[in-house]
């Protein structure tokens, strides 16, 4: 995902700087912050909320684009777990989800039903459990790598050496792994 | 056995390698001859293959797609101007001229409806299910109401958005082309039209017997005989014209958005039914009384080039349609006929209830000034508002027959 132009973009006009970088980063950003949130209303306004601090930070703005798209997935990973550890937000969130998410496509295809929808529902909830038991570092790798971004984003994004990002993702899959068959096999 | 041809890599260069991101040489080598890291190998293989699968279901079913990121972007921007201080003091918005003849309570119906109207066209092809969707020409006929609550900023940015529409092809009312520039040109020509009659008169003109309230229920020292006015049928057609399109998106900073070739020359046709309105008392008194009754709105399409999912993704995606909004459109089930009441809440109360046994909105406007009461029965809709108390509104309607 890294964009082919690094040069920083100082000649740019601001306006028109900042929808490029909107444009460029909204939707891989949307899918790293869902898997966190699991709400595409709740990932809306937490992408509001990244993009409003982007656009207010000028200096930022000029810096080249894998910078920039460093600092807005921390930003969005920040904010979507601020959101999942607020106690009054959450609960809202859990009602929500059950109330807005979208039908889950497989369960769509498959033609299952609210049945099929439900199950994928528990085994959603099952995966954020065992995510939520992750070190916080471990769990930012995995949901980077696990949305995409290549070793040198992960790298950039939580302030890494690039080859530290093997030893980091190893970990966190297998204590992850270990995790989620604990929970689901009790 | 073999042995490996240097010391063995750790586990972080074999996750790397797994992942081709590892471009150091001498490890494919290095892991044919080597037992234990063929082990690591297996094992790290096993633990990502667990993690991607887990990981699946958390990815959400599909990504913003451009308009959609435009939209976000537009709604950013919408608050980024709306936090900051205006440059000068603001103007009052200016409040169109029929509608300043109208009481309050009225005035929140009657805007409710043509904001209902206008949403309509939006509205009409936002079906949740693939199942809905099968009739290509689908047709929305409303037989029932549901409230979508429209915040303040919500407001400003569905009529931006809805003024935006304008500009991807031509609104033709009876009365010829809208500017795109005046709509409220063709609102003042459609209410100019309001005729008063007599009750026969007005049946005629509506094609449906029209109910009245039981006088009982009408505050006490009002003229229990009505004024009655028809608002004739009216028909807005509006055709998508991919050339316009490419003009207004290049034109405001949004050449990524573009009309798809399938929408040029479709025509969506909003038909609106003639309306009566029952005047007991001066609009202006104190407890005045006005009923509205209408038939069907219609919305239909024609130029077969477009499937509804298509018209569907294309105009929820439009720039400036606030996502609040969407959602509770996508949450109503018979979206084919069931016509969504915008209400503005920083303004006015409601809840939904019935009338005369048929599910309906009552709304309150929140200074206390009127109320209004909306609701569709065996193909008609109908409204009453005054400057009441919500439970002597609700009573009148009730009581209509």
């Amino acid at each position: 995902m890294l964009s082919a132009i690094e040069m920083p973009r100082a000649g740019t006009s601001g306006r028109a700087r900042f929808d490029t970088l909107f444009t460029q980063h909204y939707s891989e950003l949307f899918g790293l912050v869902y898997r966190v949130l699991g709400d595409r209303m709740e990932t809306e306004d937490t992408l509001q909320e990244a993009f409003l601090k982007l656009s207010v930070a000028a200096e930022l703005q000029t810096r080249p684009d894998s910078e920039v798209g460093a600092w807005l997935r921390r930003v969005g990973l920040n904010l979507a777990f601020n959101r999942v550890r607020s106690a009054k937000r959450s609960q809202a969130r859990l009602e929500r989800i059950g109330r807005l998410e979208r039908p889950d496509a497989e369960a769509l295809e498959n033609n299952d039903g609210p049945a099929g929808h439900v199950v994928r529902q528990e085994e959603r909830a099952a995966v954020r459990r065992a995510l939520a038991e992750v070190p916080e570092r471990q769990r930012e790798c995995l949901l980077l790598r696990h949305s995409g971004y290549s070793y040198a984003e992960i790298a950039a994004t939580l302030d890494l050496a690039v080859g530290s990002v093997g030893v980091l993702l190893a970990r966190a899959e297998h204590a992850f792994r270990t995790t989620y068959w604990r929970q689901t096999h009790p | 056995m073999t042995h490996p041809p240097r010391a063995c890599p750790d586990i972080g260069a074999w996750r790397a390698w797994l992942d081709h991101e590892d471009e150091s040489t001498g490890l494919d080598e290095h892991v044919s001859g080597c037992a234990a890291c063929q082990h690591l190998v297996a094992d790290l293989r096993e633990d990502a293959a667990s993690v991607h699968t887990a990981f699946a279901l958390l990815a959400p079913t599909g990504l913003p797609s451009a308009a959609e990121t435009a939209v976000a972007r537009e709604r950013l921007r919408s608050h980024r101007d709306q936090s900051a201080p205006p440059p000068f003091p603001r103007p009052q918005e200016p409040i169109p001229m029929y509608l300043t003849r109208i009481s309050t309570p009225w005035r929140v119906a009657v805007g409710g409806l043509a904001a209902a109207v206008a949403l309509s066209l939006v509205i009409a092809f936002t079906p949740e299910g693939g199942a809905a969707a099968a009739s290509f020409l689908a047709q929305f006929r409303s037989q029932q109401v549901a409230a979508v609550e429209i915040s303040p900023q919500s407001q400003t940015e569905i009529l931006k958005t809805l003024t935006a529409l304008g500009n991807l092809g031509t609104v033709k009312l009876p009365g010829g082309v809208v500017d795109p520039a005046r709509p409220e040109a063709a609102a003042r020509g459609t209410a100019a039209q309001v005729a008063t009659m007599s009750l026969a008169e007005a049946t005629k003109a509506v094609g449906f017997a029209l109910v009245m309230p039981d006088p009982a229920t009408l505050p006490t020292g009002l003229d229990k005989a009505p004024q009655v006015s028809v608002m004739p049928a009216n028909q807005v057609r509006f055709t998508f014209d991919k050339t316009r399109a490419a003009a207004y998106f290049k034109s405001t900073g949004h050449p990524e958005v573009s009309l798809p070739d399938k929408f040029d020359g479709a025509t969506l046709v909003v038909s609106i039914p003639s309306a009566a309105i029952l005047q007991y008392g001066d609009k202006s008194a104190r407890d005045a009384v006005i009923v509205g009754e209408a038939g069907e709105l219609v919305v239909d399409v024609e130029g077969g080039k477009v499937s509804l999912p298509e018209m569907r993704d294309f105009l929820l995606g439009l720039p400036g349609l606030p996502a609040a909004a969407v959602s509770q459109l996508k949450q109503i089930q018979n979206w084919s006929e069931t016509l969504p009441i915008p209400i503005p809440i920083d303004r006015v109360n409601w809840r939904a209830t019935t009338f005369g046994g048929h599910p309906g909105l009552l709304l309150d406007d929140n200074s206390g000034v009127g109320s209004a009461a909306i609701w569709h029965a065996n193909g008609h809709l109908y409204g009453v508002a005054g400057s009441l108390k919500a439970t002597d509104l609700e009573r009148i309607a009730d009581g209509l027959r």
